[in-house]
């Protein structure tokens, strides 16, 4: 097995289409997928890189795995669904905290996905598919377009506030209109866009780690007594 | 989803032979090492068992058991667990919290009675880090809570090496080098028992399910998750592997690469590690115990223990490319990579890549199967073998064995569907034109470029011309055969070319051009037929068609001569042969002598004569065919006062005899021009033909090249000729006045001036005069500035002299010429401008011979 140079990671409320995504991404087709049951990863080859993609479960269930997925991260993908503010919600409330696992020069993207069912939607897709009713969120269920619910400028804020939660200054990172996109991955408007940015920002740091070396000691200063974590199921 | 066959699963230990007269017995752990089978029982007995293995041809085995001893162990507990260590003949047994160690062979207690206290379960350190061989390290849960102890056993004692305690109640535990992989009662963690960090892997729920620990190869652990996942961990608390799926209440994990296995109440579940796929589905009822012991799968329920045989890789492989499963086949090969020795793996894997690639090309997935082709270094025969009649009949080629795809050809592929099979054509049309130029083709060339000639030629394609004119393999009597078959008789011709076989080729084109056989190739043959010969370097073909082309078109055809390259022009088509061969095709005869005289200035009398002779023939029966004076001088008139003016090689008698009283006043002219007969050519223009501008133009015409005084006279003469009293007086009068105004400086002004009738007005002059007055003063200046160089150079020239004379040169015995070192026997000598005095004889043959140092240098 190929071993990879560098991870990303792709989070998100469960039906936002995180899945869809990297399927019209790596697969250039839109499927109709079933709910992630834990994480599923794809090995994408950038230039002389493999980059790894894991694709994550967005259900609840599976919430405990996530810090473990993005252990090591180089970027996240955080992704909401324009049509549901309360997915962008869910990203801070219950995703952001799982990013501590991530390197510390851990890129952040966010994802607005399924524009194409928005009354003026960027990307233009009249056609409606009703789904079958185990179908996971690729983009487009049955339901009638609607006015955009979440604005650009509410990802943008969103990502101003990840700043503040890491305590980065804005003017070591990427700007945050570099970093917020809208998608459809019904459509694959951005979607290439999202992904290959995304690949180009990681490389350099893939270098990064490669010149500092891989971290083979414990830094016994740095150690302190593990946390004692609240039962994440049985509460 | 369809399944694999990774898996059979076969009785190694039968319910009989443990229980033996007993009505109970159950199945409590099993251990597995070599040949050495343990099974430990509730009632407190460890059984030792010998399996003897036997394949069978179907690539599986079965196993027999051999009951070699048992052993109660006193206690009324159950044996909980049983680990071997090989390397110091030691079973370490786990009964009644306690482990004892027992030979592994006659399972008696070690003479010391070493044992460890307070164990609830153990681990082997299967990546030890004390690096000494005669001891392993266990791992225990301790009866103590929240505590891990590590012990070194050796042969007959134990030592504890270290306590570490838990931030919460350990329930299972995996260990490799210093790393241990816990359950604990909320969560996975890696704890690093030498520096005591501890890494967060995932909480989970032990409340609801039993967890599963479980170590599957260097610094990695496979572990029970939420929702039924079976969880890949490293010991940096990374998943480098997507996770499995498993169902809710899966009991135990094995691995046997590439495959893990999951039991749970009612199956046995077969996942690859390497698509994360689901591939195998056993039932079995009431299992409880499911461990790999090197590479061994073991199953056991209560009361019997099972083994799960691996199918050859090969074999699973063999069996996802009959049902073709392509992807999977080959994600499994790629994975088998590591296990199998690199040769035999290379070969392997590339035989499989050919065979998906045949799976992908039945199916007409063409991008694939190319894909694999490459990458399978696939010899290109097998793909052309399977289209009937491609091969060349000459080609050694078999098939390799065993087959590499299951169709006979492609018509058994298609079924015979026309349309597929005109698919697969174009597929293979395109595939060999882009492997043929590579590494691919080696060796096979023949067979790659006759197979593709046969394709084009029966698809009509253009590309078989390009094959053809470029440098290819095609064999040539198959793929003559074929070519005439399809009536490709145009590209026949060029493949009889490729093989220096010119002859046939262009008796070939000839009979499509005269209609004996149909292509319509080219509907411009005739002229490729002629361009052909005229770049032929075989003359006799050239000679022996050219009376063909000729008869064709004596315009088109003289081409054979006249284009071909110079230099075999003054050989074998040298012009008097030509011309021999052209007698009875006069056109063609014209075009050929006009290359000679006109292209080529062929400087010969006979060529200029004959070409002139033609022209003029042909406007004496131009004349005669149209009966009426043209006012347009026809184009072969054009022809032929153009030559006659030019030439100065034609036999001008001839042709004026030739001329004579033939009504061709202006050629006349032109030939008595030659003849310096001015007054009679000028005549000819001013009276007969009355055309002023060319009696003009013939003085300037024949004045060309000539000094003034001549041309002066040509214009006298013709200013004579029009001043002549006659009838058309008054006309020549104005052509006169013109005349002279045109041409002012061709004119001697006072001569004119005497000539002139008095009448004639200074108004009507007035361009000639102011020219010629302008003329005169020009000439007058220029030459008194040449007078005055003249006389300036001259004063330069006495003063070079004057100074010269002014000293005198003394000539004695001692003074000696500086060329040949003699002294002066005569008074005459040569002096240098430096003052070197030489003979005259020296000086003269220095000037012969500039190697001899002259004297200037001397000095």
């Amino acid at each position: 097995m190929r071993k990879p140079d560098g991870k990303i990671v792709l989070l998100g409320d469960m039906n936002v289409g995180k899945t869809s995504l990297l399927q019209r991404y790596m697969e250039r087709r839109f499927p109709d997928t079933v709910s992630t049951v834990g994480g599923a990863f794809y090995l994408k080859q950038w230039r002389s890189y493999n980059i790894s993609i894991w694709d994550t479960a967005g259900r609840e269930q599976f919430h405990g795995l996530g810090s473990m997925y993005c252990r090591g991260a180089a970027a996240v993908i955080l992704t909401y669904d324009v049509n549901h503010p309360q997915s962008l919600v869910e990203l801070e409330d219950r995703f952001l905290g799982l990013t501590d696992t991530a390197n510390t020069d851990c890129l952040f993207a966010i994802v607005g996905n399924k524009v194409d069912l928005l009354e003026d939607g960027t990307a233009d897709s009249q056609e409606k598919e009703g789904l079958g009713p185990g179908v996971a969120g690729g983009g487009s269920s049955g339901s009638p377009k609607v006015p955009k619910q979440v604005q650009p400028e509410d990802a943008v804020a969103f990502y101003k506030k990840i700043l503040k939660y890491k305590m980065l200054d804005e003017k070591d990172v990427p700007a945050a209109e570099q970093m917020c996109f809208e998608t459809s991955a019904k459509t694959g408007y951005n979607v290439d866009l999202l992904f290959e940015t995304l690949f180009d920002m990681v490389v350099p740091v893939i270098l990064r780690q490669r010149a500092q070396g891989p971290p083979q000691t414990v830094d016994i200063t740095s150690y302190k007594t593990p946390r004692r974590t609240r039962s994440g199921c049985c509460a | 989803m369809m399944s694999t066959k990774a898996f059979t699963l076969v009785s190694a230990v039968e319910w009989e032979l443990l229980a033996g007269d007993k009505e109970r017995v159950h199945i409590e752990c099993v251990e597995c090492c070599g040949k050495n089978l343990y099974v430990g029982t509730g009632d407190c007995v460890v059984y030792h068992f010998l399996l003897e293995e036997r394949a069978l041809p179907t690539g599986t085995a079965t196993f027999s058991a051999t009951k070699q001893l048992h052993r109660h162990l006193g206690f009324r507990k159950p044996v909980s667990e049983l680990r071997a260590a090989s390397a110091l003949n030691r079973l370490l047994v786990l009964c009644d919290n306690s482990i004892t160690l027992l030979n592994m062979m006659s399972l008696e207690p070690v003479p010391s009675g070493a044992r460890i206290k307070g164990a609830v379960a153990l681990a082997l350190n299967e990546n030890p880090v004390s690096g000494d061989p005669f001891c392993v390290e266990v791992c225990i849960i301790s009866v103590k809570r929240r505590t891990i102890q590590l012990f070194l056993v050796y042969e007959d004692r134990v030592q504890i090496v270290r306590e570490v305690s838990t931030p919460e109640q350990p329930l299972a535990v995996a260990v490799d080098g210093h790393f241990l992989c816990l359950a604990l009662t909320t969560q996975y963690i890696i704890l690093n028992y030498n520096t005591g960090f501890s890494q967060d892997l995932f909480p989970y729920c032990s409340e609801e399910k039993r967890p599963i620990v479980k170590r599957i190869g260097r610094q990695e652990f496979l572990l029970a998750g939420p929702g039924g996942l079976g969880m890949f961990a490293t010991v940096a608390g990374i998943s480098q592997r997507a996770p499995v799926h498993w169902s809710e209440n899966v009991i135990g994990a094995a691995i046997c690469f590439p495959y893990v296995i999951a039991l749970d109440d009612e199956f046995i579940t077969v996942h690859s590690m390497l698509d994360q796929q689901q591939k195998q589905t056993l039932p079995f009822k009431e299992g409880h115990i499911l461990q790999d012991f090197e590479g061994r799968v073991i199953v056991a329920t209560s009361k019997g223990v099972y083994i799960l045989v691996p199918l050859p890789l090969e074999k699973q492989i063999q069996d996802l490319l009959a049902s073709h499963r392509v992807e999977e086949a080959l994600v499994l090969a790629k994975g088998a990579r590591r296990n199998i020795p690199k040769e035999k793996f290379q070969v392997m894997y590339r035989r499989i890549l050919q065979q998906a690639g045949f799976i992908q090309f039945a199916q007409l997935q063409f991008l694939e199967a190319k894909e694999l082709f490459r990458s399978g270094q696939l010899d290109v025969r097998e793909l052309i073998s399977l289209y009937p009649f491609l091969l060349p009949t000459s080609s050694s080629f078999t098939r390799s064995h065993p087959p590499l795809h299951e169709y006979a050809d492609l018509n058994q592929l298609t079924q015979g569907d026309q349309e597929k099979m005109a698919k697969c054509k174009r597929f293979l049309m395109s595939y060999l034109n882009e492997v043929r130029s590579t590494e691919v083709a080696n060796g096979y060339k023949e067979d790659i470029d006759t197979a593709l000639l046969k394709l084009y030629a029966e698809a009509d394609h253009d590309s078989l011309l390009d094959l053809l004119v470029t440098e290819n393999s095609c064999l040539l009597t198959d793929s003559a055969a074929w070519l005439e078959k399809h009536k490709k008789y145009f590209a026949l011709g060029l493949l009889y070319h490729y093989n220096n076989q010119d002859a046939a080729a262009v008796q070939l084109w000839v009979n499509i051009v005269n209609g004996d056989i149909h292509d319509s190739t080219r509907s411009d043959l005739y002229e490729y037929v002629v361009d052909f010969l005229t770049y032929s370097l075989d003359q006799e073909l050239v000679w022996k068609y050219a009376d063909w082309v000729l008869q064709k078109s004596e315009e088109v055809g003289v081409q054979v001569f006249t284009k071909r390259p110079l230099d075999e022009q003054q050989n074998s088509f040298n012009p008097d042969s030509v011309i021999t061969c052209l007698k009875k095709y006069p056109k063609a005869l014209v075009k050929y002598l006009e290359h000679l005289v006109i292209d080529r200035r062929l400087q010969k009398e006979e060529y200029h004569t004959h070409l002139a002779l033609l022209y003029l023939d042909k406007v004496l029966q131009e004349r005669s065919g149209a009966n009426s004076k043209g006012v347009e001088a026809t184009e072969t008139q054009v022809k032929l006062q153009h030559l006659l003016q030019k030439s100065d090689l034609y036999r001008v008698h001839i042709l004026i005899d030739r001329i004579r009283g033939a009504g061709l006043p202006m050629e006349s002219a032109i030939l008595h021009g030659k003849l310096e007969e001015h007054e009679e050519a000028l005549r000819i223009l001013v009276h007969e033909l009355q055309d002023f501008s060319a009696a003009e133009d013939y003085c300037l015409w024949r004045s060309e090249g000539r000094d003034p005084p001549y041309r002066q006279r040509l214009f006298h003469t013709l200013l004579a000729m029009y001043l002549q009293p006659g009838p058309a007086a008054p006309e020549l009068a104005v052509a006169a006045a013109d005349l002279l105004n045109r041409h002012a400086a061709n004119f001697d002004a006072a001569r004119v001036l005497q000539l002139l009738p008095g009448g004639w007005s200074v108004q009507l002059l007035r361009p000639f005069l102011t020219g010629a007055v302008r003329n005169s003063v020009h000439a007058r200046r220029t030459t008194q500035v040449a007078l005055g160089l003249a006389k300036s150079e001259n004063l330069i020239y006495k003063y070079d002299k004057m100074k010269l004379k002014g000293s005198s040169v003394q000539l004695s015995d001692k003074k000696l010429c500086q060329m040949c070192q003699n002294p002066f026997c005569e008074p005459v000598f040569v002096r240098y401008p430096n003052g070197g005095l030489v003979h005259t004889h020296c000086a003269a043959s220095r000037h012969t011979n500039p190697s001899s140092p002259g004297p200037g240098t001397r000095t």
